[in-house]
């Protein structure tokens, strides 16, 4: 006979647990209906697996953490390239991906963004196709033909009428776009339907050699940034993968469902959703990075690192500008990078360095504060104590 | 009152320095033939008459 939801909850409500795991508890326990005997019997189960999962205190959890990632990562491949999936878009994974994620890169070498779609744009190929064009950036050379009129100074830029029309453009647009993008005369001859002729300020074959390389720079629609954006069905609804990144004008287009949307460059995550999100976007990051290449590493190694990372309300990187150079200690610094250097200038300084990390005391040659050596005993005074 | 449970570090600590204790010449707490200072130690963490804790702060 099933239980009802009211006295499941009252059994799981003091049980210490993480909110997750209560909520699989319970959700599982609703679904498959237990009586009575058997939630006492699965209460009693997990709690033993999970104090079976948990770290005693004075554990060296953060030598475990680096062993753990670092002995995966000598498997890993050193230098790949790889079609992510399905999308033709490129990133990096292996060995270099991992690398980039604890070196807090300001951007990845591939970066990439996964857009979801809000309702009604995702079952409609045709309005996927619109928000695509709206993101993709859209330079001259996709629209048009340009040529450099050397006789006349001048350049004439012949634009396709069907390509214009495909992405939803019109001719006025793009001589306004690069009027302002280039600062320079625009017209568009009545003769001729679909063509702009741009003359330089100035009529010197410089100014006009410059004028034709810059004009590739302007970008006439979408996002600066995003080179490539190919879209493809995920079950039921289109979603668009993005070759570049630029999170915070993705997310004002119309269309782009902002609480889906992604992107693995983890310092815009943070510029634009702040630690906590970047704290799991290193997490996540970490963990594909690693399952992609056919390794498991327990998650709990990862949320150390990226704990470590961000706990300074920053993204911080592990390494000489980071982590180990930001250290309290001056023995920790000099052991890590340039000894003679972080000495001398602590002396210099008359810095005091307190002993409190583990690297300072294996220095000056003191039992170290973890494990056993964190164990401060006291005499038990209670008369003859235990003796019966 | 309840034994206290303590981690694996605390429990090692403790024995190591009972049975240093014991080969040193304390008094023994149980009744026991042996003369192993380390198998007293962990005998007495056992029954919990090992006159040592832990301070944890």
């Amino acid at each position: 006979m099933a239980i009802s939801e009211a006295t499941i909850e009252s059994m799981i409500k003091d049980l210490e647990l993480p909110n997750n795991i209560l909520k699989t508890l319970r959700d599982d326990a609703l679904k498959v209906g237990v009586s009575k005997k058997e939630m006492e019997a699965i209460i009693e189960r997990v709690m033993e697996s999970y104090k079976y999962a948990c770290v005693e205190p004075c554990e060296a959890v953060g030598v475990v953490s680096a062993q753990s990632i670092g002995e995966p990562g000598t498997q890993m491949t050193m230098r790949t390239f790889h079609y992510a999936g399905v999308a033709e878009i490129n990133v990096t994974l292996g060995l270099p991906r991992l690398i980039e994620i604890v070196d807090a890169r300001k951007s990845p070498s591939t970066p990439m963004m996964t857009v979801a779609l809000d309702e009604g744009y995702s079952t409609d190929r045709d309005k996927a196709k619109n928000v695509a064009w709206d993101i993709e950036a859209t330079h001259i050379e996709h629209l048009a033909d340009v040529t450099t009129d050397l006789a006349n100074m001048q350049l004439i830029i012949d634009l396709n009428g069907k390509i214009l029309y495909q992405r939803n453009m019109n001719i006025d647009d793009i001589a306004d776009k690069l009027r302002d993008g280039l600062g320079v005369k625009i017209s568009s001859p009545d003769a001729v339907e679909n063509q702009l002729i741009i003359t330089p300020d100035a009529p010197s074959y410089r100014e006009l050699l410059q004028l034709a390389k810059n004009i590739h720079a302007v970008t006439l629609k979408g996002i600066e940034g995003v080179k490539r954006v190919v879209i493809r069905k995920d079950g039921d609804e289109y979603t668009l993968y993005t070759e570049g990144s630029a999170l915070k004008d993705v997310l004002l287009i119309e269309g782009v469902d902002a609480t889906r949307t992604y992107t693995n460059n983890i310092v815009e995550t943070y510029e634009v959703f702040g630690i906590e999100a970047a704290r799991n976007s290193i997490i996540k990051e970490a963990v594909d990075t690693l399952n992609e290449q056919g390794l498991t590493v327990d998650i709990r190694h990862l949320m150390l690192v990226a704990d470590i990372m961000t706990c300074d309300g920053e993204v911080k990187q592990i390494g000489r500008h980071g982590i180990s150079g930001e250290k309290a200690s001056v023995f920790a610094r000099a052991a890590f990078e340039v000894t003679v250097n972080h000495l001398l200038d602590a002396g210099m300084r008359g810095d005091v360095d307190e002993l409190n990390g583990v690297t300072e005391n294996i220095i000056v040659g003191q039992p170290i504060k973890l494990g056993t050596g964190d164990v401060r005993l006291i005499s038990k005074r209670s008369g003859r104590a235990g003796l019966t | 009152m309840s034994k206290q449970v303590y981690t694996r570090y605390e429990r090692a600590r403790i024995v190591g320095a009972r049975s240093l204790q014991i080969s040193m010449g304390a008094p023994v707490l149980i009744d026991d033939e042996s003369t192993d200072s380390l198998y007293l130690a962990m005998e007495e963490l056992d029954r919990d008459v090992i006159p040592i804790t832990v301070k944890r702060d």
